[in-house]
């Protein structure tokens, strides 16, 4: 559906409910209605139009409007376009209405919106604590204006109350946050009968560091290093992110051959990612051959990274406006060298490891995430594609010079372990095959354009396709070039209920099979 | 004198041995996933660490779990001395005593199971149960292979079994005693949290049986326990390269020469038996935990197919 025909058509639906409409930066287009009629707008475009939700985030605009905003994003995937409801809450009545019940990914957003801006859903299935813990006092929310960022609150010795599965020889595992071996924290409290599970409930969040919070008092040049270091391996992608947004707003043009060196960096870093977590499936079933392979590769990528740019983590690479340096002169030749080596040794894993029926015997039918579970949640990336959804950012959203290339989106329906596996293998081919294609068709010319001064309370989203899927960042400018609001989405915020539901029917042992064939951020979800 | 030298020299030869299967056993799997590995002295360093350090109890804890450190080491060097190192003679020998070392081995198991459920921990419940499912699933095959031994070699004694066995030409080539062989070295695999029963390497509190029940225990405790485990580890090793692949036969002197090469002979055969273990623990992945079963069933059915070829073929 076009902007105007949608347009019309809600007009004609619901002619009382909205106020204003705009479109920007060619896609985004932003409805303003009346709080009280969010409900059935959000459930007409979610369930009849079937655009699915993106991200729900608030924003504190008393010091502009004298109120707080909440905005739903909405995406038509098949049509590039971005459709963001805003809605206004008076600080008087400090609640809005909550649409979990019937667009059922909504859920988290409005329980991290009640967290951090003391926004009540009204009608939220489930509105405990998300984002803080119990521990946290009450009525005090961080993300408010009048919150200072280097207060510290007194924390209190309240405990977070877990969901209780009772009958008989129903018991519960408490799980980490300190687990046993070197990775990041995470509470999961599992309700089993036997060994098999009957639910799991995850607890994060212990890593929060206030990363949107300390952008707002940034400037636009230092929330750039901010970005980057959202997320320790999503490096990159979060910088490119950040990066789109700034250029939209600035209305700059990229310079093509910046473009393509994007596009080479974000394949280099996927690719890292992806053989990372295939070495951890391989681990995780005691497969050392397949698993050091793949670390082996994992290596291999690293070092790409640092001939290229001396930085094995791609920081400072990016820069709002296109890329600090020329990274990529006179190195074609090494490179491609490298590449296909990758290729030929993953080829030749792949080979093996297909053909290992205890392996394929352990990473089928363990942990499926069923189609219609991961579409209500809006699963993303590897996670969504195993089961049946075939969203990319880099085909949806087309960013940098993906529009240019040819590739593929792998797609499988099982939703199973090896499924998200067969994704990951998939892509780690197509991103050698973009970086190849990047090096052979990459323009000459400029590699940056400076930016002009950005105006105060501009707008713009940036998407890119992360190695663990869709990620969205929205900035608002504030006065003299700094950061009003930095709401970032992670994949892994989408794909963490997601998990849940997939562990669900399997036996523990199974759990950090399926645990890590997601390979969720844990730091990059907490931000 | 002499026996108790002997006695003496068996346990040392049990002590110093043990931690070197084990560092065989990981460097040769690093070696297959073209790693370059620790050190093949790795777990002499580790024991040598641990017991310099004090432990950390949980204050829940009953005495059971002081105890049972000394516990599985006192069982575990019990059921060596029963296994003859040199197939000349075990230091002690007595009829059914086969069956003993595979109760003496349960007791420690018994014990560790225990620890695990006493420290309150998340995971020692949860180890301890998977143990005694493993277990109780292992040792009706355990027995089979056992009495169809036995019946071979006419004894329950392992000394006259390895006895009666140097006079079998090529043991391991008679289709009773290849199909007991396989059985044992399941059990062995079983019995010693290898791959693809557990994984003796993974950091995976929830996947883990062995390494849960010991997880509470710290310091020399640990060093204990890991030492225990390493000279089980060697007690079933010896019984299945002593009992299949008897070499004493071939050594023609006695007295202290012929021991020590009988030592040699034997270091030789743990030597390559470890590569062996190491080999297949490389080749296969763990089973998904319902999946144990089935490669217990495999063993049980080798275990009566070995025992009905016994009285089909003989030995």
């Amino acid at each position: 559906m076009t902007i105007i025909k949608l347009k019309s058509n809600l007009l004609d639906i619901f002619p009382d409910d909205i106020h204003r409409s705009t479109l920007i930066n060619d896609n985004e287009f932003y409805i303003q209605v009346d709080s009280r009629s969010i409900v059935k707008i959000c459930t007409y475009l979610n369930g009849e139009l079937g655009y699915a939700l993106l991200t729900i985030f608030a924003n504190d605009e008393r010091t502009l409007t004298g109120k707080y905003a909440i905005y739903y994003g909405f995406a038509d995937r098949k049509k590039s376009q971005l459709i963001i409801i805003k809605t206004e809450i008076a600080p008087t009545a400090m609640s809005f209405q909550s649409i979990s019940a019937k667009v059922h990914a909504a859920s988290s957003y409005e329980r991290e919106i009640k967290d951090l801006f003391g926004l009540i859903p009204l009608g939220h299935p489930d509105a405990k604590r998300l984002v803080l813990h119990g521990n946290w006092p009450n009525g005090i929310y961080p993300l408010r204006k009048d919150y200072d960022l280097h207060h510290k609150p007194h924390f209190s010795k309240k405990e977070t109350k877990f969901k209780k599965i009772t009958g008989e020889g129903v018991f519960e595992i408490p799980v980490g946050p300190v687990h046993a071996g070197i990775i990041e924290p995470g509470h999961f409290r599992f309700s089993l009968a036997g060994e098999p599970i009957l639910n799991l409930e995850a607890q994060l969040y212990y890593v929060h560091k206030g990363i949107e919070k300390m952008a707002e008092s940034m400037s636009i040049e230092k929330c750039f290093y901010l970005s980057e270091r959202i997320s320790g391996d999503e490096t990159f992608t979060n910088s490119l992110a950040y990066c789109q947004a700034i250029e939209k707003i600035a209305g700059v043009e990229v310079p093509p051959r910046a473009e393509y060196m994007r596009v080479l960096f974000a394949e280099l870093e996927r690719l890292t990612s992806h053989l990372g977590d295939l070495a951890g499936i391989c681990l995780d079933v005691a497969y050392g051959f397949a698993a050091f392979q793949f670390r082996m590769m994992r290596g291999w990528t690293y070092l790409i990274a640092d001939d290229l740019c001396g930085m094995r983590f791609l920081r400072s690479v990016n820069k709002p406006g296109g890329l600090r340096m020329e990274f990529l002169e006179s190195k074609e030749k090494s490179l491609i060298d490298q590449l296909m080596k990758i290729k030929k040794e993953l080829e030749d894993t792949v080979v093996i490891i297909k053909q290992n029926t205890m392996f394929i015997d352990r990473v089928e039918n363990t942990g499926i995430l069923k189609s219609a579970i991961a579409f209500d949640l809006n699963a993303v990336g590897p996670g969504g594609r195993a089961s049946g959804i075939s969203h990319d950012v880099r085909k949806n959203f087309p960013y940098a010079a993906y529009d240019k290339l040819t590739f593929d989106t792998p797609n499988y329906v099982d939703g199973d372990v090896n499924s998200r596996m067969r994704v990951k293998l998939d892509e780690c081919f197509i991103s050698i095959s973009l970086m190849l294609q990047v090096i052979e068709t990459m323009p000459k010319g400029p590699i940056k354009e400076s930016l002009p001064k950005l105006l105060s309370h501009q707008v713009a989203f940036g998407m890119t396709e992360a190695p663990r899927g869709e990620n969205i960042h929205w900035i608002m400018t504030g006065e003299n070039e700094t950061i009003f609001r930095y709401k970032i989405r992670t994949p892994s915020f989408c794909n963490w209920p997601a998990l849940c539901y997939a562990v669900s029917g399997n036996i523990v042992p199974d759990f950090p099979l399926i645990n890590k064939s997601f390979n969720l951020s844990y730091a990059g979800n907490d931000l | 004198m002499a026996i108790v030298i002997y006695i003496a020299l068996q346990l040392v030869v049990m002590i110093l041995l043990a931690p070197l299967v084990n560092g065989i056993i990981k460097k040769v799997k690093a070696l297959t996933q073209k790693r370059r590995g620790a050190p093949v002295l790795q777990m002499y360093f580790d024991l040598y660490k641990l017991l310099n350090k004090s432990s950390v109890v949980s204050q829940v804890t009953s005495w059971i779990f002081i105890a049972t450190p000394y516990i599985i080491v006192s069982s575990a060097l019990t059921a060596a001395l029963l296994v003859p190192v040199t197939t000349f003679a075990s230091p002690i020998a007595f009829p059914f005593d086969i069956i003993m070392l595979v109760y003496v081995l349960a007791l420690g198991r018994f014990f560790m199971g225990l620890a695990a459920l006493d420290a309150g921990g998340t995971f020692g419940g949860m180890g301890s149960s998977r143990e005694a499912m493993i277990s109780s699933l292992i040792e009706p095959s355990l027995l089979v292979s056992i009495f169809t031994i036995g019946l071979a070699s006419q004894s329950t004694s392992i000394n006259d079994i390895m006895l009666a066995m140097q006079s079998v030409s090529l043991p391991l080539l008679r289709p009773a005693f290849t199909l007991t062989f396989f059985a044992l070295f399941i059990i062995l695999i079983a019995e010693t949290s290898r791959i693809p029963v557990d994984d003796p390497s993974t950091h995976l509190e929830l996947t883990m049986v062995h390494e849960a029940m010991v997880l509470e225990y710290s310091g020399r405790q640990l060093a204990l326990m890991e030492l225990g485990a390493a000279i089980k580890q060697l007690v079933l090793i010896t019984l299945i390269i002593n009992v299949f692949l008897p070499h004493d036969q071939f050594i023609a002197y006695a007295g202290i020469g012929g021991l020590m090469l009988s030592l040699l002979v034997y270091l030789i055969k743990v030597i390559g038996f470890s590569v062996l273990i190491a080999v297949f623990e490389a080749s296969t992945v763990k089973f998904r935990f319902f999946s144990i079963p089935n490669l217990a069933a495999l063993s049980f059915i080798l275990a009566f197919l070995g025992f009905l070829q016994y009285f089909v073929l003989g030995r």
